[in-house]
């Protein structure tokens, strides 16, 4: 097993795939529905937070309308499967909602990201707030397509492909985690090659590279891409889980909790912003089961976070028992 | 190697260039001095295109590099060093140097290798090992020394494997023995490498030490520019520069 | 969308002016807001998010006040007032800790407030809409007649409160010696405290009167709707659009920008009535990307 202490690919792949196997099993011994739940919308919600902290933590941008291609993934799915085109693809039709509402997201982020990162610091933060609430203005006025502020109601089908069947509790557990673990370990590689070091590059000084013939422009936006499609997935994933999307998803308030996420989990570390996942995670059921303050609570906890501990809690982590 | 014709910049009404023409030969070391905001970072910045030229031109070998883009210019082989460094305080000095490396050869869009285990670390070795920097090899560059932090500014410079080397007050903010080692390194780096050589100093001892032309500048112009034998004897110079009681 | 309506209200005088009327009621309101807002940035230089909490806050103080005593002029100041006391201890025992720390950090800790707040007022004051303080009786008079506009006299008493509060401003501002100091301690902090002024207190002063300004406009708020836990989560982002348009930190230009969006809504819910919201967001962006430091703010 020596290999494992080597960082890279395969070391990766085997990883995901002992943990997506250890996953599956923990479906059988803990036959617990809202168990089941919470760990897939770990992995849902962790993927968004993680698209978001390549420009956080990695870039050093703080993109505040994330969430808009969340919801641009979400809807363009929805959309898609209540579309007649289900008809003709039959059994293609998740494998092609999915990568079309991927597609979407992408172009939209190329738009609005060709457009956003001219601008520097709490400007930048500004116009893709405002790109963002521009799309929730559009999904609430495009009522007959999108349904307005009642969301995308009515439902649509999962026609099951390849033998799975995501309308069953275990087959959709076991996609979502297994597309969700694959997504990860493509990031993680894309974080730790030489595309993923220019980032840190300019996050650090962004004035040195020029100086070294480096183009931060376009780094910049093939990340602001590339952070735009995985949270489109990540949207398209959530709009299977609920069948449906709403616009809620497009208002800012939805690109608050990808940034606590990473706060809690830590945006200096690789799985840190996932791990701020499944702490809101844990925290949203374990609050709303005992109180209806749940904002008190997470308020109170993202307080003591950014004043007391400071960073993330797997940053803390590593920096306390790992790294010195 | 590099000719510069003629070039003027103002700031707002204020002439931080003026007319300024200098030309360096292949393979020589050259000062540019001058007094505080005299214009000589201005230069530098005018001939690397981080700011544009108003008035002039400026040839690298053949080629006609006015007001290109910075980037395109550091392609063409111009790499500087900068008066305040301007270094990546969370990367390592390793990393740092591999960074520099692959931005040379526009493998910074590489996706599909690891960074960690990439085929350029060799080199990042032989360049560190030509700045000196090998003992603090893995260190984190916000943890160097300030010394260190200059020579791990100019190595990013070196990475670039540059025809014209500009370095802008390589030995600020050093003691006199720090200085001499630092010069030392720089004189030795040119023997080693063959680069052209531009750097800004204010210490005269240095400068008429190991610089082959001088170039003096005033409130952005070249007042006087020849070797430290003709600079020395220069009246321009002594009344304006040297005889002005301050270094 | 309905261009058609739109011509028709120009064409016609009474669409017209109460178009305009209301479009100038809703900026003025959303002045005094803003106001606050971009004169914290503009000193302080942070993004207070939890600005719109404050502005809440105001609309509960107010109904407070007024259940208790009755009087509608003592239920407004005394909102204010008590926003910007509370402003104040905000500044001391949070905010401070965070002026030079990331922009990340302070939009997290004041969204951390907004979630606080949002609850507490639920806690204390039940989670059910509370009707607000109404309008006060000089002003339960029948509307005024403009050329067939009609126009309660309530909405003009606003415009003109909110006129006089942006002279106010705009006095305290240029004229007091407190005006000189807090433009000094926007342009250069370290100069004055070499010089041997606190700018801790300036600073807190400054984020007072923020605070104090979105109480009054909270307060205000309560007597033309009802007060409701989360009502200031939609006028941070109005407020945020005025800031950008305006330019960040300029008060004249907040001033200015909200007109524009009072009468963008306005005319907007004439024009595109499901779009009015998406109207503003375009104007947001149009200006970032022609004009990113807003009509009024320095260039960088
Ligand atoms: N980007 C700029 N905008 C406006 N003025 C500038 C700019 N850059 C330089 N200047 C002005 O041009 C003049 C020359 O500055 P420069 O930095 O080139 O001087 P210098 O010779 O390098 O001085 P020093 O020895 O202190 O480094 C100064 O008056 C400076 O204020
Ligand atoms: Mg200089």
């Amino acid at each position: 097993m020596g290999f494992l202490k080597q960082d890279n690919f395969k070391r990766d792949v085997f990883l995901g795939i002992v943990v997506w196997l250890f996953l599956l099993l923990f479906f059988f011994i803990v036959p617990s529905a809202g168990i089941h739940d919470i760990i897939q919308k770990v992995f849902i919600l962790g993927l968004f937070a993680m698209s978001l902290n390549i420009l956080i933590g990695y870039l050093g941008l703080i993109a505040f309308g994330h969430a808009a291609f969340f919801a641009a993934g979400a809807y363009t799915l929805g959309l898609f499967l209540q579309s007649n085109v289900v008809n003709i693809l039959g059994s293609l039709s998740i494998p092609i909602a999915i990568i079309s509402a991927i597609f979407v997201s992408t172009v939209l982020a190329a738009f609005i990201g060709a457009i956003c990162i001219r601008l520097k610091d709490i400007y930048f933060s500004f116009l893709t707030l405002a790109f963002q609430m521009l799309i929730y203005s559009i999904i609430l006025a495009l009522v007959n397509i999108t349904g307005g502020d009642q969301g995308l109601m009515g439902g649509f089908p999962k026609p099951p492909f390849l033998g799975i069947d995501l309308g069953k509790p275990f087959d959709f557990y076991a996609f979502t985690i297994f597309i969700s673990i694959i997504t990860i370990i493509l990031l993680r590689q894309l974080i730790e090659s030489p595309f993923g070091y220019g980032l840190r590059m300019i996050r650090d000084n962004p004035e040195r590279p020029a100086a070294l013939g480096f183009n931060n422009q376009r780094h910049k936006l093939i990340a602001f891409i590339i952070a735009g499609s995985i949270a489109g997935l990540a949207g398209s994933l959530q709009a299977l889980l609920d069948v449906g999307a709403y616009p809620e998803w497009a208002f800012w308030a939805k690109s608050a909790e990808p940034l606590f996420m990473i706060l809690l989990g830590g945006m200096h570390s690789f799985l840190g912003p996932i791990m701020g996942a499944f702490i809101f995670e844990m925290l949203n059921d374990f609050v709303t089961a005992n109180t209806r303050y749940y904002g008190l609570v997470l308020g109170l906890v993202i307080l003591s976070f950014v004043l007391g501990l400071r960073r993330g809690l797997l940053d803390w982590l590593l920096i306390k028992f790992y790294r010195k | 190697m590099l000719k510069i014709h003629g070039i003027s910049k103002s700031f707002g009404g204020i002439n931080a260039t003026n007319n300024v023409s200098i030309e360096l030969k292949p393979n020589s070391i050259n000062a540019l001095i001058g007094p505080n905001g005299a214009g000589k970072t201005t230069i530098f910045n005018l001939i690397t295109g981080k700011i544009s030229v108003d008035k002039g031109k400026i040839f690298i070998g053949e080629n006609n590099i006015t007001n290109l883009k910075e980037t395109v210019i550091t392609h063409m082989g111009i790499a500087r060093a900068f008066q305040i460094t301007n270094i990546f305080p969370t990367l390592s000095v390793k990393e740092s140097i591999k960074m520099a490396l692959l931005a040379k050869t526009h493998g910074l869009n590489n996706m599909w290798d690891r960074f960690a285990s990439h085929s350029v670390n060799e080199e990042a070795d032989n360049i560190a090992k030509l700045a000196g920097l090998k003992k603090v090899y893995n260190t984190i560059s916000s943890e160097l020394s300030h010394g260190d932090q200059k020579l791990l500014d100019i190595a990013l410079a070196l990475a670039l494997k540059p025809q014209v080397l500009l370095l802008d007050e390589p030995t600020a903010g050093m003691g006199p023995e720090e200085r001499w080692e630092m010069i030392k390194r720089i004189k030795e780096l040119w023997q080693k490498t063959k680069m052209t050589v531009l750097f800004i100093e204010h210490d005269m001892d240095i400068v008429f030490d190991i610089a082959q032309t001088i170039f003096v500048l005033q409130q952005g112009a070249i007042i006087a520019k020849g070797s430290p034998k003709e600079i020395k004897q220069n009246q321009a110079v002594i009344k304006a520069y040297l005889g002005g009681g301050k270094k | 969308m309905e261009i058609f309506a739109l011509f028709d209200c120009i064409i016609s005088p009474a669409c017209l002016i109460s178009q305009t009327a209301g479009g100038l009621k809703i900026g003025m309101l959303l002045f005094l807001v803003a106001s606050g807002l971009t004169l914290v940035f503009g000193v302080l230089g942070v993004i207070n998010f939890a600005h719109g909490a404050l502005y809440m806050l105001g609309a509960y103080f107010s109904w407070q006040v007024m259940a208790v005593t009755g009087h509608f002029g003592l239920a407004v100041i005394c909102g204010a007032i008590g926003v910007g006391i509370f402003g104040l201890l905000f500044e001391r025992l949070l905010i401070n800790k965070v002026y030079n720390a990331d922009l990340l950090v302070q939009i997290l800790l004041c969204y951390s407030v907004i979630l606080i707040l949002d609850d507490l007022v639920m806690i204390i004051w039940g989670d059910e809409f509370l009707s607000g303080i109404g309008v006060p009786e000089v002003f339960q008079i029948p509307p005024l007649f403009i050329f067939d506009a009609i126009i309660p006299p309530f909405h003009i008493a606003i415009v003109v409160i909110s006129m006089i509060v942006a002279l106010l401003l705009w006095l305290i501002m240029t004229k007091t010696k407190f005006g000189k100091l807090v433009r000094a301690t926007a342009v250069n902090p370290k100069m004055l405290e070499a010089l041997g002024v606190n700018t801790n207190v300036i600073k807190a002063g400054v984020f007072m009167l923020g605070s104090f300004l979105a109480g009054l406009g909270g307060a205000l708020a309560a007597s033309l709707g009802s007060v409701v836990s989360g009502m200031g989560n939609s006028i941070i982002i109005e407020s945020f659009i005025v800031t950008v348009i305006g330019g960040m930190g300029s008060i004249g230009g907040a001033f200015i920008a909200s007109i524009i969006i009072g009468m963008a809504r306005s005319f907007g819910a004439v024009a595109m009535p499901l779009f009015t919201d998406g109207i503003m967001f375009l104007i947001m962006v149009l200006v970032l990307i022609m004009k990113p430091e807003g009509l009024m703010g320095k260039k960088k």
